[in-house]
């Protein structure tokens, strides 16, 4: 699938939100100052209300989708049915992403409602290649696929999580959602530089990036998606754009869900700071 | 280890807490039991709290004690099977009412149902009604054979008790010290629609009828029904008034063609 650069998808200059349940009626009637919005759509496919609306501000603010439930890691297959219904919903809104996570969920006929993580290695690569492959043959889009937040590893791994991304880009063409915050929370927890991480990452794969609060416990973070987002986010995220230059930001709230505008706030820091942004460097900063 | 394999020590892990079999396989982190840890607990609270979400009267009936430590107890013996977990729960008030704790409340299933219904209809969207006019262009003869589709935001469920005035209660934040409840059939329908819902009585013969053509029969054959439950049953008042409340929406052939 020929996805040679970012140029080819829609540069949204504004930062959007995670847009969650209880903030549709209002995003509606007030549409305030967003640049677009974020959607899981597992919330709207059961929720023929809930479409309505979002079909009414898909005609308002470009959509982004963001499925949970696409499980590319697992090594039993993927729900095809799910993936069906996924595709259709993303002909109804047209959106300008399409996206989801490098972890696993569902084992046989069960969703286990969290993003499992993968064992970095050549099994693992060949599997999430050939699901990656087989949902965008099904969407007729790229995939972006977004680098986990990690509390445990695996023997079993034999690459980095950066090497086991960029491998997966060459061999299928799809794109990468960078989550900030995750690399901090990871970086943390797996005992890492974030720094290191984001300068490994392929630049020109990067089409969207994350910012999400997380919470801190027994010396972990835990991406709970349940605060405002922390300083060494916000100053990673600094470092990302001057490493690879603007790019598509979501603030994302999930838990503890916050007023919209306190939400529409965040987004704005992040809009000034990628405002702020120099041009990308050649070379990879060494820190 | 091949993946599925180490998914299924994974899965164990967290939904049957048995975690010494993948122990040996994992690496990274401080510890990995803590990291282990933190998966199990996202998967147990998001899910329960998904639960006491989608059951707040249930909640407020059986205390949140005893329904939150069922909740535990559901997620881990019945592990959602729908990617979309808005749409897990259904067998909720059945297993609530297994707990030995649910012994003295006969109606918590009937009730726990009846709020699984609410949140279903409630999200529904009301489609563009059939007006008598629109019937008056039907041959008369073959109504009988006709069959109709109906609201998708509309659900009927028999009772045992008078779950409905339970429902009220909460919803008025009512809470009287004692409230004396009696075994009382009942026959309800659950209508809603774009974040709203109401909740009727039936008289026994006009439930039947109802439930009948939503679930796909023939008016021939849900009046033949319905007069069974009762021989005095009026098929055509019974269709008007299904008619007037904007029940209907399209016309089918026999059979469900449409």
């Amino acid at each position: 699938m020929p996805f040679a650069n970012t140029s080819i998808l829609p540069m949204l200059s504004e930062a959007g939100i995670g847009l969650r349940l209880p903030h549709i009626a209002e995003v509606l009637a007030t549409r305030p100052r967003a640049g677009w919005l974020e959607i899981h759509p597992e919330n709207f496919l059961p929720n023929p209300h809930a479409m309505e609306l979002l079909t009414e501000l898909s005609r308002i603010y470009p959509i982004s989708v963001h499925t949970v439930g696409i499980s590319v890691g697992s090594a039993m297959g993927i729900d095809r049915l799910h993936l069906s219904r996924i595709g259709e919903f993303a002909d109804r809104i047209d959106p300008v992403f399409i996206s989801g996570h490098l972890a696993w969920s569902t084992r046989d006929t069960e969703y286990l409602n969290d993003l499992l993580p993968l064992p970095f290695n050549k099994e693992a690569l060949e599997l999430v290649t050939t699901h990656v492959k087989e949902v965008q043959d099904t969407l007729g889009r790229p995939y972006l696929v977004e680098n986990p937040s990690s509390y445990v590893g695996f023997h079993a791994t034999t690459m980095s999580e950066v090497e086991f991304l960029s491998e997966l880009v060459l061999r299928t063409g799809c794109r990468l959602l960078a989550d900030v915050s995750n690399v901090v929370v990871s970086a943390h927890n797996m005992n890492y530089d974030p720094y290191r991480y984001i300068d490994s990452l392929p630049a020109d794969a990067i089409a969207e990036l994350h910012l999400g609060g997380y919470t801190t416990e027994r010396n972990l973070l835990i991406d709970t998606h349940a605060a405002a987002v922390a300083d060494p986010s916000w100053e990673l995220y600094k470092y990302t754009l001057h490493r690879i230059g603007p790019r598509p930001t979501l603030i994302e709230w999930d838990n503890d869900i916050p007023s919209l505008s306190k939400l529409i706030a965040e987004a704005e820091h992040a809009e000034a700071i990628s405002s702020q942004a120099v041009q990308p460097e050649v070379h990879c900063a060494t820190r | 280890m091949p993946l599925a394999e180490i998914q299924l020590l994974f899965r164990d892990a967290i939904v049957a807490d048995d975690s010494m079999r993948i122990l040996p396989f994992l690496a990274g982190g401080p510890d990995p039991e803590i990291g282990l840890g933190i998966h199990r607990r996202n998967y147990e609270s998001s899910l329960v709290t998904a639960l006491l979400t989608k059951f707040p009267a249930t909640v407020w009936l059986a205390g949140t004690r005893f329904v939150t430590e069922a909740a535990r107890c559901f997620v881990r013996e019945r592990p959602p099977r729908v990617p979309c977990i808005a749409e897990y729960g259904q067998e909720f008030p059945q297993f609530l009412s297994k707990m030995s704790a649910a012994e003295r409340m006969p109606y918590l299933q009937e009730f726990a149902e009846m709020e699984w219904h609410v949140g279903k209809v409630a999200v529904e969207i009301d489609e563009r009604c059939l007006s008598r006019e629109d019937l008056s262009q039907i041959d008369q003869d073959a109504l009988a054979d006709l069959v109709f589709s109906t609201q998708g935001g509309v659900r009927y469920m028999e009772a045992s008790w008078p779950i409905d005035d339970l429902l009220k209660l909460y919803l008025t934040e009512t809470g009287p010290g004692r409230y004396p409840l009696e075994p009382t059939d009942v026959w309800i329908e659950v209508r809603g629609a774009r974040g709203e819902f109401h909740i009727d009585r039936l008289a026994p013969s006009e439930f039947v009828f109802r439930k009948s053509i939503s679930e796909g029969s023939s008016i021939g054959a849900a009046a033949e029904s319905a007069l069974e439950a009762d021989s005095a049953f009026d098929p055509c008042q019974a269709f008007a008034r299904l008619i007037n409340a904007g029940l209907v929406t399209g016309i089918k052939q026999k059979g469900g063609q449409p």
